[in-house]
């Protein structure tokens, strides 16, 4: 199942303390996957909490995510969205990726922390990202957004175009800390699901109802 | 010359939408040119000849060269191909012993091509996953030698084209059949103690089985994969994901929660 957590949006009611309770489990659930991926497997060097969570500071109320998680709530894959009005990585760490100013507006947010459950073999995977890049055009869509951003380490890159959404170079690619990383932006318009289901993009249903086994 | 990065830009535009293969390869040659090549040759890496529409294969490389190339099927053992699956990126053919050690037979190809008009170059790795391994290739004259100020670019550049040429082609297409998950969990405990060198007996002793049971599910996940031989799944298993290579070369033993 698709959970959309942006706290901009979050309202209070008389169930919100159970609901608060389930997203705050889904939020560390998806920490916890981060810190798998991102530390244990690439080894970036990115701050850890806890010992278990990887959160960084752009993690706050501005961040939004996209958490794909089966129906007992173990995380299968996640995103999180920076507006680029705010804070985020492109127009803080690597405006140097970028040709010309890098874009910014509040209909452009910045794709970070693309993250595939490493406990997903290798079918299930590929269900997890296509469902999850089908969600964030959704997502976009929705809320109106016509641009995300994002960086990406050159051999990553090509798998992104394959995914048949508009993309764009904002600037020559370059060597930082051993990776080559370069930064892209990708056009959403009301087109953008049909290019994506032209090269093979679709959600998938059945995955989002299975179970995983524990960790 | 310093590259025009808008210059570039454009032309990297161009050759995304191309609307025809032919529209798409006058732009590649305007972008060849643009970064200061000669040639450019985007290819899966499988033999065009039997592979036919289902693969990408362009090039403006001299007729001759490609012709002896294609008859011989060297894109198959090409050892720029070879390199460009082990290189983390793009990388310059200078390069290319970092990566591999070269045969007699490949060396012997590298000349060739050289007599033939192919020099020195540039050579990008794609991976997609569910695909042949592809790359995209900028070379030049003999006698010429890669600017690395170009090499940037061409790296992005080369990526946007490869995809260009996929999206003619049709992408959909090039996607191998999805194999994974069609093996039984014991036949799989069997096969990845076979892959590490067990002899069938040894299995036997390690999951605790009879040597019997253990040339049964391995012959079953043969007949699963449709071959004959079970050295003959260790390419197909790897390739869908069934398993890792660390799973098989890098394993330590953790039956004692070591």
């Amino acid at each position: 199942m698709l959970h959309i957590h942006d706290a901009s949006q979050t309202r209070s009611g008389p169930d919100a303390g159970a609901r608060g309770a389930a997203q705050d489990e889904l939020l560390r659930a998806m920490f916890a996957a981060r810190k798998s991926v991102f530390v244990d497997l690439l080894k970036w060097d990115v701050p850890i909490l806890a010992g278990r969570y990887e959160v960084d500071q752009f993690d706050d109320p501005n961040a939004q995510y996209l958490i794909l998680a089966d129906r007992d709530g173990a995380h299968l894959a996640s995103a999180r969205l920076l507006p680029t009005v705010h804070p985020h990585i492109l127009g803080s760490f690597y405006r140097s990726l970028c040709e010309q100013v890098p874009p910014q507006g509040p209909d452009i947010f910045e794709i970070t922390r693309f993250c595939l459950d490493r406990r997903l073999c290798a079918s299930e995977r590929r269900q997890a990202r296509d469902s999850l890049i089908c969600a964030l055009v959704d997502h976009a869509i929705a809320r109106n957004m016509r641009q995300y951003v994002a960086i990406a380490e050159l051999s990553w890159l090509s798998q992104i175009l394959a995914f048949g959404w508009e993309c764009h170079p904002l600037g020559l690619p370059q060597m930082i800390d051993g990776r080559m990383l370069g930064a892209i932006s990708i056009r959403i318009d009301a087109t953008t699901p049909d290019r994506l289901a032209t090269a093979g993009i679709r959600p998938s249903h059945s995955l989002l109802v299975a179970a995983l086994p524990s960790a | 010359m310093e590259p025009d990065y808008y210059l570039l830009q454009q032309l990297t535009r161009q050759v995304q939408d191309a609307a025809t293969l032919e529209d798409y390869r006058e732009a590649m040659a305007a972008l060849t040119q643009g970064l200061n090549f000669d040639y450019f040759a985007l290819t899966h890496h499988v033999d065009p000849r039997s592979a036919g529409e289902e693969a990408v294969h362009l090039h403006n490389y001299p007729a001759q060269w490609a012709d002896y190339y294609a008859r011989h099927a060297l894109g198959i053992c090409d050892p720029i191909h070879r390199a460009s699956h082990v290189a983390p990126g793009g990388f310059p053919w200078a390069r290319i012993s970092d990566y591999i050690d070269l045969t007699a037979r490949d060396r012997h190809m590298l000349r060739l091509g050289a007599s033939q008009g192919i020099g020195d170059g540039f050579t990008i790795p794609i991976r997609i996953e569910g695909e042949m391994p592809g790359s995209c290739t900028f070379a030049m004259r003999p006698g010429r030698t890669v600017d690395s100020a170009w090499l940037a670019f061409a790296e992005i550049a080369g990526r946007f084209a490869f995809d260009g040429a996929r999206r003619l082609i049709g992408r959909q297409a090039l996607r191998l059949p999805m194999l994974g998950r069609v093996l039984t969990r014991r036949q799989r405990d069997c096969l990845l103690w076979a892959f590490r060198g067990k002899s069938d007996w040894e299995i036997s002793q390690i999951l605790k089985v009879t040597e019997g049971t253990v040339k049964r599910h391995i012959l079953n996940a043969c007949a699963r994969y449709r071959v004959n031989k079970r050295i003959m799944l260790l390419a197909p298993t790897l390739l869908d994901g069934t398993f890792s290579i660390t799973e098989i070369y890098g394993y330590r033993d953790t039956s004692f929660g070591t």
